[in-house]
């Protein structure tokens, strides 16, 4: 039967092999690859003491078999190309089905860059010259760990698949995925002690736990056998081995469960009154509270949002550096407006109710800003004031009255744009399974989203460094007001010019391409084919060939001079942590170096400006026409 | 504001969608009178939920107008828009509403009085017997009770065109009969119906215009009567569409 498996999984990977889903598993193998050759390196090379490459090798396989426990909760679904329910009718034991499956999930690119990744163990073995025995043993701890690891990431992510269907599961989920990626941003904390652990060795406590796990029992095999301690050798081989078979029970149990069991339908759910709900814009704004509060996903995000914003600043904390705390509220609203664009992509197809009714698109999206601001704003503004008094840096109140408003209403502007312009479709609600693993996260969008959100409160900073003490609090308020309504504005027109096109995209996953206008067309000339770039969705197929170079150009170019020339060097010089690097500011005399700085600035700003406002001149253009031939007669 | 008597309820004239490069919808014309029951048939894939989405303003068409009492669905969907409700097939709706709250929002979303919405969500739960789920999120009702809240929201704005997709599709004996009673009284009133389906009786008990779609274009149409032909529906459903009755002999192997 695994066979029979294996041949069907390799049948959907072959039909899969399309277009995008192609590029992203080639960029993924390759990717997979270069931190697999990265642990060979390492394990290769020479290093002033003999158990380095052991403890690095350590760490780097427990990070690599963290990947694939945590890895699937955190970046959506885990590997479901082959679904157990779509085996459920037959007449299988969830043994054998479990059996079958397993069979399949070594078949994939994961499981052979990973088998590349372990095989450093041969390598550290060769190099530390224990023998040929000690490396046979290498050879079979590859493949044993190999196992434990696939076997042990389909077991914790049917684990968490589980508990994900409960408001306490999905917080504890959220807890865990904020504490990781809290913990890689403020890896800087660390890098001192890493820096002295490669002169001088890992502390003996630090080498003690590497091996301790699992993902380090081949290490010990490896080393026991190249020092002729059998007995070692088959207790850690054992071991794997024993583990292995331990997850694949663990495994099929919740497999059975997942196949017979179907989650409590009709729950009672506590209904609010709602009374202030009076018009169209409050009615939107409840809604979406009852969604913020009632929605498993949304709740998810809201508790990660809050426990990075805590982890990331109290993590330094760890080397005396309260910095951050003060801006734990800031950095919460940052991560909510991050994870909280794509509204109209996680409410699915339900967009036609909103279309079926005249004019509803702009209430609509103020009414979903005001809710935004509603939930996000309370606790940004609790966790400010808290943090400020906890910290005694009443100094800084200029910087967070300006910061945070302009960061509130950024948010609040961002999100409804982004949700309309770059949705990421999504199953619908009532099809979903219960289980938040379904929908992975997008983390394009969620990079986007933060630096977008974090540039809308560009003016307020510089009105603080730049004006008076009065200026940033009032630009970061009256300033953000005005940046939340002219973001919601362009969300909403653009929602009731292109909703059909919008519920296309929401309901087939499949972003619609419009037709290019006939007009564009030059017959006279003969023409061939020209390499797809995107152009009729930018609305740039009408520019022409000057000012579309320059759109592209500008737009690409802008965020030199804007950001690495111009906010880099700015942040370097009011901390006063300067590096001059290339920043070519800081390599001229101090008198020149502000000067140039909002020169940059400016330069950059009139780039984004400029290849902005020609940009969307020629998108509504194309637009406009694209439409005029479609409702033609 | 009433529509105007001249124009028909709903018109389709020469309505196109290719997706990729099939032509689903192929130049539809279709005229449904006002205060009739109209039935639009064909078999899956025919186009039916395309052309429909395309009349009500969901999806955009390649080509082609749909007017709604005269008013260009597309030109001015704002009018248009308010004389129509339309209950899709197999869409989402905000799906972490109760059924009452869902009738409030939409109601509130359309500009109409709270104390307004209140007294019409109230009657249409109690005559839906929906009135029993009032604390039930709409994302944990049974189809039928998907259906009778979807077709709920389509009535609280008193429309005077309903268009359905699949209305009865999946929904038990019980809850069909009361969405039947009430699109029956809906029309006697003056209202309009368009529903599709490919149950050939419903079709024939319920409605009397019928117009059948086959390939992306219309391939009969007019009174129940006069597409019938003297024969019954589903006799010449299958003769206008070409399917034909597997033979005797044909998958022997079942009955070993």
């Amino acid at each position: 039967m695994a066979v029979l498996l294996i041949q069907m999984k390799l049948a959907v990977l072959r039909h899969s092999m399309t277009g995008r889903r192609a590029a992203q598993m080639v960029t993924g193998a390759l990717t997979g690859l270069a931190l697999a050759g990265g642990l060979i390196v390492l394990a290769g090379r020479d290093y002033p003491l003999a158990s380095l490459p052991f403890d690095l090798l350590g760490v780097g396989f427990a990070l690599w078999t963290a990947g694939w426990l945590l890895g699937p909760t955190l970046f959506g679904g885990g590997d479901e190309t082959l679904r157990p329910e779509h085996f459920s009718l037959l007449s299988f034991t969830p043994r054998r089905l479990a059996a079958g499956l397993a069979g399949a999930a070594f078949v994939g690119v994961a499981p052979l860059v990973t088998l590349v990744a372990f095989s450093a163990l041969v390598v550290v073995a060769v190099k530390a010259g224990v023998g040929a025995a000690a490396t046979a043993v290498g050879v079979l701890a590859v493949v044993l760990q190999l196992v434990v690891c696939v076997l042990a990431s389909r077991l914790v992510t049917a684990v968490l698949g589980q508990v994900m269907r409960s408001k306490v599961g999905a917080a504890l989920a959220a807890l865990v995925s904020a504490a990781i990626l809290a913990g890689l941003h403020s890896s800087w904390v660390l890098s001192p002690l890493v820096q002295a652990a490669l002169r001088t060795g890992f502390p003996a406590p630090f080498s003690a736990c590497v091996v301790a796990l699992p993902s380090g029992w081949g290490l010990v095999a490896v080393r026991a056998a190249g020092q002729g301690q059998w007995p070692t050798v088959a207790v850690a081989l054992a071991g794997l081995a024993a583990l292995g078979v331990m997850c694949w029970y663990g495994w099929a149990a919740l497999l059975k469960r997942r196949l017979t069991t179907r989650r409590p339908s009709g729950r009672p759910v506590r209904v609010a009154s709602g009374g202030w709900a009076k018009g169209p814009m409050t009615a939107v704004a409840a809604r979406e509270l009852r969604t913020w509060s009632r929605d498993l996903l949304r709740f998810h995000y809201l508790v990660f949002a809050l426990c990075y914003a805590l982890a990331f600043c109290l993590l330094p904390l760890a080397i005396d550096a309260p910095i951050f705390l003060p801006w734990t509220g800031a950095v919460f609203a940052l991560w909510v407006a991050a994870i909280s664009a794509n509204l109209y992509g996680e409410d699915g197809t339900e967009l036609w109710c909103k279309m079926m009714v005249p004019g509803a698109a702009r209430h609509d999206v103020r009414g979903r800003q005001l809710a935004w601001l509603l939930v996000t704003a309370p606790p940004t503004l609790v966790l400010t004031a808290a943090m400020v008094v906890f910290t005694g840096e009443f100094g800084l109140w200029p910087w967070l009255a300006a910061l945070v408003p302009a960061l509130l209403s950024g948010g609040a502007g961002v999100t409804v744009l982004m949700s309309v312009l770059r949705p990421v479709p999504m199953t619908d609600p009532h099809r979903r399974g219960g289980n938040l693993l379904e929908n992975g996260t997008d983390f394009a969008q969620v990079l986007l989203v933060l630096i977008l959100t974090a540039a809308t409160a560009a003016p307020a900073y510089f009105a603080v460094r730049l004006g008076p003490v009065w200026a940033g609090p009032v630009m970061g308020l009256a300033g953000g007001a005005a940046m939340a309504w002219l973001l919601g504005r362009l969300a909403a027109t653009r929602l009731e010019s292109s909703a059909p096109e919008l519920l296309l995209h929401l309901r087939t996953g499949v972003s619609p391409k419009r037709r290019r206008p006939a007009a564009a067309l030059d017959l006279a000339r003969p023409h061939l084919p020209k390499p797809d770039l995107g152009l009729d969705k930018l609305g740039l197929d009408l520019a022409p060939t000057g000012r579309r170079a320059y759109v592209i150009a500008s737009l690409t170019l802008c965020w030199v001079p804007l950001v690495a020339q111009g906010i880099v060097p700015a942040l370097m010089l009011t901390t006063g942590h300067v590096t001059p690097s290339w920043l070519l500011a800081l390599h001229l005399p101090q008198h020149l170096q502000w000067p140039t700085i909002i020169a940059m600035i400016a330069l950059g700003l009139v780039l984004l400006t400029t290849g902005l406002g020609i940009g969307l001149y020629y998108l509504a253009r194309s637009r406009r026409d694209g439409i005029k031939l479609d409702d033609g007669p | 504001m009433g529509p105007s008597s001249r124009y028909a309820a709903l018109r389709l004239a020469a309505l196109t969608k290719t997706f990729g490069r099939k032509m689903v919808v192929d130049h539809i014309d279709l005229e449904v009178p006002r205060g009739s029951f109209f039935g639009l048939v064909g078999p899956n894939g025919a186009g039916k939920t395309t052309s429909l989405s395309m009349a009500v303003g969901l999806l955009r068409p390649d080509g082609g107008r749909a007017e709604i009492f005269g008013l260009d669905a597309w030109a001015d969907p704002a009018r248009a828009k308010k004389l129509i409700g339309v209950l899709p097939d197999g869409l989402s709706m905000p799906e972490r509403l109760t059924g009452r709250e869902l009738l409030r929002f939409t109601g509130l979303l359309r500009g109409m009085e709270l104390k307004e919405v209140e007294r019409r969500a109230g009657e249409l739960l109690e005559v839906l017997e929906l009135d029993e789920a009032e604390r039930t999120l709409v994302m944990e009702y049974s189809t039928g009770m998907r259906k009778k809240i979807g077709l709920a929201t389509a009535l609280l704005h008193a429309p005077r065109l309903l268009v359905l997709d699949e209305p009865l599709e999946a929904v038990d004996p019980v809850s069909a009969a009361s969405i039947k009673v009430i699109l029956q009284r809906f029309v006697g009133s003056g209202g309009s119906v368009v529903f599709s389906s490919h149950v050939m009786a419903l079709v024939e008990q319920l409605c009397d215009h019928v117009a059948v779609i086959a390939s992306g274009r219309v391939v009969a149409s007019g009174t129940l009567e006069a597409v019938r032909a003297g024969r019954s529906l589903e006799e010449r459903f299958v003769s206008l569409v070409g399917g034909q009755v597997p033979e005797v002999g044909e998958l022997a192997w079942l009955s070993s």
